[in-house]
């Protein structure tokens, strides 16, 4: 952390794209440069004495890692970087009021079911009926990430109507008994749980018309464990990680295809990094579409980026490619890599923050005069879905795919 | 009763007391530490800010305004405890009319977010700190912020049309309006900027927009030496030829920017001179050519030019993070970057920046210098480490010398940062020096009138 914030002069063109702080009302530490300069006395107060009393958690725990700090930081500083580690030291301490308890429920559930909510099983109900090609080593992987959106959005309200104190009460229960968590598969939301299973399909009927044949682990499929790395536990997630290639070695996998972001990111970024033998091909699916033949359209879209594809090391820009091919595609004021987060990240632990980003960003992209507005990720669809024009861009290339005329998009 | 529970009665969760809520508002971009406020309140409307001054003012308790918290000098550290009032909430832009010339906004809308909104009408709010993209309406008033534009368009003080005040006794006033013209006794608008927050707070800003410009070119010249790039400027000039940017920078900051950009530069540059010019579409091709001819005399190591918006922009925002990313030059990481503002007229530049290269070497310091070559305005990245006291001597000996050959050029100790806490000492010297010592009295009776039980801001700009 010290080598992090000691780049920063605190100029503060961090906190002026930073989608937390406006939606805190402003509070500094729940902005870019407040962490920072948390860091830093957090880090001045333990080499001074060795301890520090700070409560840093609301902090660190709040950013959404997108990185748009990133982007905008002359010096480099990573105000993201910064909070993992923060997330980390909390992790480490294993304190109240370090460390949420609700992070620590999630990751002794994940570890304890491949699965945050121990809904795995359900997780694989998507392909029923679905064709496979068992003894291929091409794995269309899910990551449960779809899928996942149909607990989370219904949680992030149980847990707004409970308040902070009865949920970390429970959190700590399930945390010591994480069976428990599988009471959350109750909380379903039916007609999300029906969107994404068709998103789902839309990608399995997208892949098998670009003529390619693969396997699906089906209920063996486990999460990639991007929460455990996402809220500070490296050492869960060096043992989770470890099962997760475990089950790719049993099943022969030689090609991971990915459906989303986060997993994209994490299989090619921070499995690389913490796996020496994680020599796996990680491919989007969008990858294998550039090929397929798609009915172009008139329709005015405009593309909400994904923070994980455009803010991140991979810089994958694929559906931008796509879907401006396809449509006259408005972006949003802030694109490319001004590009704003849906809020989502923050869903489950800061229901109001996440729910003041999502609603600025949607704005953001009616205010485009688009039709419709395509997503390219599920956290990203389930945050934005506020009315009937956002899309998947699954469902978008299926239509494409579907329609008979080609007419060419006018300029 | 507190000053916070006092607050919290009327505001609630808008007033922070909690150690680590507090601590980021200790400082601003300056490497001034100040001290743990006793709260902070971020409030909505004019309204609230005028509530928590009369409390304030009730119980003689400190008041520090913050803006973007991108001061240079210290403005925004409060140096005493009591309140810090943020006023980044009050964001909104109001009203924009472009036919009478102006947009109405409050005080927390930051520079870059105003011209974005603005460009999409064809319009532009001129001043632009290279802090811009954090600066804030009220901030940039407050310091008379200046910026790469200032060649052509002046400072801030020259694009305030009218603004609404909260005195520190609570009462609200209005100065200026919406008109291009007035005459209407003294022009409390202007005393305002530059006021560093000492005499009230600002809450709205009725601020002139111009369209902006056609098209724009940029003539990118490479020197061995500063003398003959701010010989090209004066030149340009004499020629009739206003830049709409003139910038020059030293090797460091080529470095620097070739660290945190990627962008290259011929081996033997020493300084770049970079220079804009706006002009009709049908126009920018002669004036650049022109332009182009009269700095080749100059006899530049390369010189490119370039009318591609994207290179332009990738080089302006590499400028305007300079200040930053100059971090990269520093030997040790214990040293922090204290950043020096002088002006002089545009003319004596090479031989203050000279002087500037010799006083470095004299205090034994390690100086990045690029500026405003348009407007004579240089800006000295100082790396220091500041726990040592023989560097502190050393970075204020510097600082020092290189106001008193601004001095002797004719020049100013600050030319945009303002004064804040790093510059008192240096403004008592202009005025000694320029033998108007009595200026610092006025401004005392100035501040006591608005401001009489001294609880804005104090100990900023002078003690």
């Amino acid at each position: 952390m010290k080598e992090e914030v000691e780049k920063c002069v605190n100029c503060g063109f961090c906190e002026s794209v930073c989608p937390t702080l406006p939606a805190s009302g402003f509070r500094s530490i729940i902005g870019a440069r407040g962490r920072v300069d948390l860091g830093k006395a957090f880090i001045a107060e333990m080499n001074d004495s060795g301890v520090s009393d700070l409560k840093i958690s609301e902090s660190f725990y709040s950013c959404l890692d997108c990185f748009a700090c990133l982007q905008v930081c002359p010096a480099g500083v990573n105000a993201g970087k910064v909070s993992g580690i923060g997330r980390e030291i909390a992790a480490i301490s294993g304190q109240h009021g370090l460390e949420k308890p609700a992070a620590r429920m999630i990751v002794e559930a994940t570890m304890k079911f491949l699965n945050p909510l121990g809904v795995r099983e359900k997780c694989a109900g998507w392909a029923e009926g679905l064709a496979f090609n068992n003894d291929s080593e091409t794995l269309l992987y899910t990551g449960n990430m779809y899928q996942l959106m149909a607990y989370s959005a219904s949680l992030g309200k149980l847990k707004m109507r409970l308040g902070e104190k009865i949920t970390d009460f429970m959190a700590r229960i399930i945390s010591r008994h994480p069976a428990a968590v599988r009471m959350s598969g109750m909380a379903v939301d039916r007609d999300m749980r029906k969107q994404m299973d068709t998103f789902l399909r839309d990608i399995y009927s997208l892949l098998v018309s670009a003529g390619l044949k693969f396997n699906y682990l089906g209920e063996d499929e486990p999460y990639p464990g991007t929460f455990i790395y996402d809220l500070g536990y490296k050492d869960k997630f060096l043992e989770y990680g470890r099962q997760v290639i475990s089950i790719f070695r049993k099943h022969n996998v030689r090609t991971i295809i990915t459906v989303d972001p986060h997993t994209y990111d994490i299989l090619n970024v921070q499995y690389r990094k913490y796996f020496n033998d994680f020599d796996f091909r990680v491919i989007h699916y969008l990858d294998y579409l550039r090929e397929v033949r798609f009915a172009a359209t008139r329709e005015k879209v405009t593309l909400h980026e994904p923070c994980h594809f455009t803010l991140r090391e991979n810089n994958y820009s694929v559906p931008s490619e796509l879907v401006s091919s396809l449509a006259q595609l408005t972006y949003p004021d802030r694109s490319g890599k001004r590009t704003m987060c849906c809020g989502g990240p923050d869903e489950l632990l800061f229901g109001e923050i996440s729910g003041k980003i999502s609603e600025e960003r949607f704005n953001q992209l009616k205010a485009t005069g688009a039709e419709r507005i395509i997503t390219a990720c599920p956290i990203c669809y389930a945050n934005l879905r506020k009315d009937g024009t956002v899309v998947d861009i699954s469902q978008f290339l299926m239509e494409r795919l579907k329609a008979d005329e080609v007419p060419e998009p006018s300029s | 009763m507190n000053i916070a529970d006092r607050l919290r009665l009327v505001h609630g969760s808008t007033v922070l007391t909690g150690r680590e809520e507090i601590i980021p508002y200790m400082r601003d971009a300056s490497y001034f530490g100040g001290k743990l406020p006793d709260a902070v309140i971020i409030p909505g409307s004019t309204r609230e800010v005028a509530e928590i001054m009369g409390i304030c003012n009730d119980m003689k308790v400190q008041v520090t305004t913050r803006g973007g918290g991108s001061s240079l000098t210290g403005s925004s550290v409060p140096m005493s405890g009591g309140v810090v009032i943020s006023m980044a909430r009050m964001n909104r832009i109001i009203e924009t009319k472009p036919s009478d010339s102006y947009v109405v906004a409050e005080p927390g809308v930051r520079l870059d977010d105003l011209n974005r909104e603005l460009g999409k009408i064809g319009f532009f709010y001129p001043p632009d700190p290279a802090s811009s993209m954090a600066a804030t309406v009220g901030g940039t008033i407050s310091t008379n912020a200046g910026g790469l534009r200032a060649a052509t368009y002046g400072t801030t003080k020259e694009w305030i049309l009218g603004l609404e005040v909260v005195l520190p006794t609570g009462e609200v006033i209005e100065t200026g309006g919406r008109t291009l013209k007035r005459s209407k006794g003294y022009d409390l608008t202007a005393l305002m900027a530059g006021s560093e927050g000492t005499l009230g707070i600002i809450t709205r800003a009725i601020l002139k927009i111009w369209p902006l410009p056609e098209a724009t070119g940029r003539i990118m010249a490479y020197f061995r030496e500063i003398a003959p790039a701010g010989r090209a400027i004066a030149e340009l000039k004499t020629q009739g030829m206003v830049p709409y940017i003139a910038e020059f920078m030293d090797r460091l900051s080529l470095e620097s920017i070739r660290t945190a950009k990627g962008l290259e530069f011929p081996d033997e540059a020493q300084y770049l001179l970079l220079v804009d010019f706006a002009s009709t579409v049908e126009s920018l091709d002669r004036v650049m050519d022109r332009a182009a001819g009269i700095v080749r005399t100059f006899d530049p190591v390369s010189i490119v030019t370039t009318r591609s918006r994207e290179e332009m922009e990738k080089m302006y925002e590499a400028r305007k993070g300079l200040y930053s990313s100059a971090l990269s030059q520093r030997d040790s990481p214990d040293e922090y970057v204290v950043i020096g503002d002088v002006v002089v007229p545009a003319s004596g530049l090479p031989d203050t920046l000279e002087g500037i290269r010799e006083a470095a070497k004299r205090f034994s310091l390690k100086v990045v210098l690029f500026g405003h070559i348009g407007d004579g305005n240089v800006h000295a990245n100082i790396f220091a480490d500041l726990s040592r006291e023989e560097v502190r001597k050393n970075v204020d000996g510097f600082q020092m010398s290189i106001a008193g050959i601004a001095l002797d050029h004719g020049g100013s100790v600050s030319a945009e940062h303002g004064i804040g806490l790093e510059k008192k000492e240096l403004l008592k010297l202009e005025f000694e020096k320029r033998g108007s010592s009595f200026t610092m009295d006025l401004m005392r009776k100035i501040k006591s009138s608005f401001d009489p039980n001294d609880i804005l801001n104090r100990g900023k700009i002078f003690d």
